[in-house]
């Protein structure tokens, strides 16, 4: 066999059902009256080619590999009763699923034709990009010289308090707060957590520092106290820190 | 000239950002269906004739103005850098399953394909060509799929009954789908 005969990929196909098609068309085989070993037998070889090449053979084209396989061993063996029925309900089933994928095949053909020549007609772009349904349309004589006014004065206007909006950081690491928490405490001074994460930063922040401090105290670094439930938690810096 | 009613027509395509149904046009020009139907007709036959660019598609349920197909490249340029790239095969097999047996889940559609279809999915929704449509109630409620108008006017169709082969297809559907691999195994444990 030459080497080209031999070049084996399986990217080519669309899955085990592709294959499949690809064999019975090139063997020249009738898709009704599948031969259970025949096509086994080619599936197969194909499949252990690809494996011999080391190539990704996903887990759906080796399911197909057991079921040809187990197809083809019950063709050898003689026939017991009620088996014949399941063998001929296997056999017609994969037959029913290759008919059904090679007419779904055709027809993302055609698709593919109609993607093709349609990709190619553009229709009148109309008012999309002006009026589009995104953006009411002012109506002329809505708003006055006077509204536009208003609204720059309460443009630059001083704000009273700092605005609500908060620029979140993404992640805060156990470290960060480590190293946070190290800058903040003094030994021998009790300070109060909410002190120590501020306030308003959000929860993941003092969710953050409490893992820190849980995780300092295990090691000794830290100590806590409440002094009732509900109470802010105090945090005092050892001497092992 | 074109009559009144054709010019009428002419601009509404021309101005529309969407396919304008046949009630429509009745409406926006205040006249009966066999008028504008004709008018559309006189329209199409003077396009052709006077050798222009333009066409008259019906597409996705409507009439729409339209370039001819062999100016594509030329306009295509114009669009260079947001003109979505061809569906990969995968996405074109999917698309093709939901279309026929919409509304269907994804179980049936890797039933027909044989592979798993996750990322062909998603890449469809992404480009609004399905869309999810609900969920089939059975075990595990799983989410169904349906073609967008979207997907009419990606292909060029006039509605979902002009999907090619439709006949052909329903008949090898009636035979029988293959079930889903997880219907199929509750199925096995009724009986």
């Amino acid at each position: 066999m030459s080497a080209d005969a031999c070049r084996i990929s399986l990217d080519a196909f669309e899955g085990p059902l592709d294959l499949l098609l690809y064999l019975i068309k090139r063997d020249e085989l009738d898709i009704y009256q599948i031969e259970a070993a025949v096509v086994a037998e080619q599936y197969l070889e194909y499949i252990r080619k690809a494996l011999e090449l080391d190539l990704d053979v996903a887990s759906e084209y080796l399911v197909m590999a057991a079921t040809l396989t187990s197809m083809k061993s019950r063709a050898l063996l003689p026939a017991s009763r009620g088996q014949e029925a399941d063998e001929i309900g296997e056999a017609e089933a994969l037959m029913r699923q290759l008919v059904l994928y090679k007419a779904f095949k055709e027809i993302a053909q055609d698709l593919r034709e109609s993607e093709d020549l349609w990709r190619n007609i553009f229709p009148s772009a109309g008012e999309r990009e002006r009026w589009s349904a995104d953006s009411p349309p002012a109506i002329p004589g809505q708003l006055t010289i006077i509204d536009l006014l208003t609204a720059l004065e309460e443009l630059s206007a001083p704000a009273d308090k700092a605005p609500d909006q908060r620029i979140s950081r993404p992640v805060l690491t156990i470290a960060e707060c480590v190293e946070e928490l190290g800058g903040k405490l003094q030994t021998g001074v009790w300070t109060t957590l909410s002190a120590l994460t501020g306030i308003g930063f959000g929860r993941s922040r003092i969710v953050g520092f409490f893992i820190a401090i849980l995780e300092l105290v295990r090691l000794g670094r830290l100590v806590l106290r409440q002094r009732r439930p509900f109470a802010e938690i105090e945090v005092l810096r050892t001497e092992f820190w | 000239m074109l009559d009144r009613l054709s010019r009428d027509i002419e601009a509404l395509l021309f101005a529309t950002d969407r396919p304008l149904s046949i009630d429509e046009l009745c409406e926006l020009t205040g006249s009966g269906e066999d008028s504008v139907s004709q008018a559309i007709e006189r329209l199409k036959a003077a396009l052709e004739e006077s050798g222009h660019s333009l066409v008259i598609a019906e597409i996705a349920g409507g009439f729409r103005l339209m370039t001819d197909a062999t100016h594509g490249e030329t306009v295509a340029q114009l669009f260079e850098d947001r003109r979505p790239g061809r569906l990969t095969r995968a996405a074109i097999e999917t698309l093709a399953v939901v279309a026929y047996n919409q509304p269907c889940t994804r179980a049936a559609v890797e039933a027909v394909r044989g592979v798993n279809c996750d990322s062909a999915l998603k890449s469809l929704l992404e480009r609004n060509l399905i869309r999810i449509c609900g969920r089939q109630e059975t075990v595990g409620r799983p989410l169904t799929y349906a073609t967008t108008e979207d997907f009419l006017s990606y292909f060029g169709l006039s509605d979902i009954d002009h999907l090619p082969r439709r006949r052909e297809i329903e008949e090898i559907l009636s035979t029988g789908m293959p079930a889903g691999q997880d219907s199929d195994l509750f199925e096995e444990n009724r009986g």
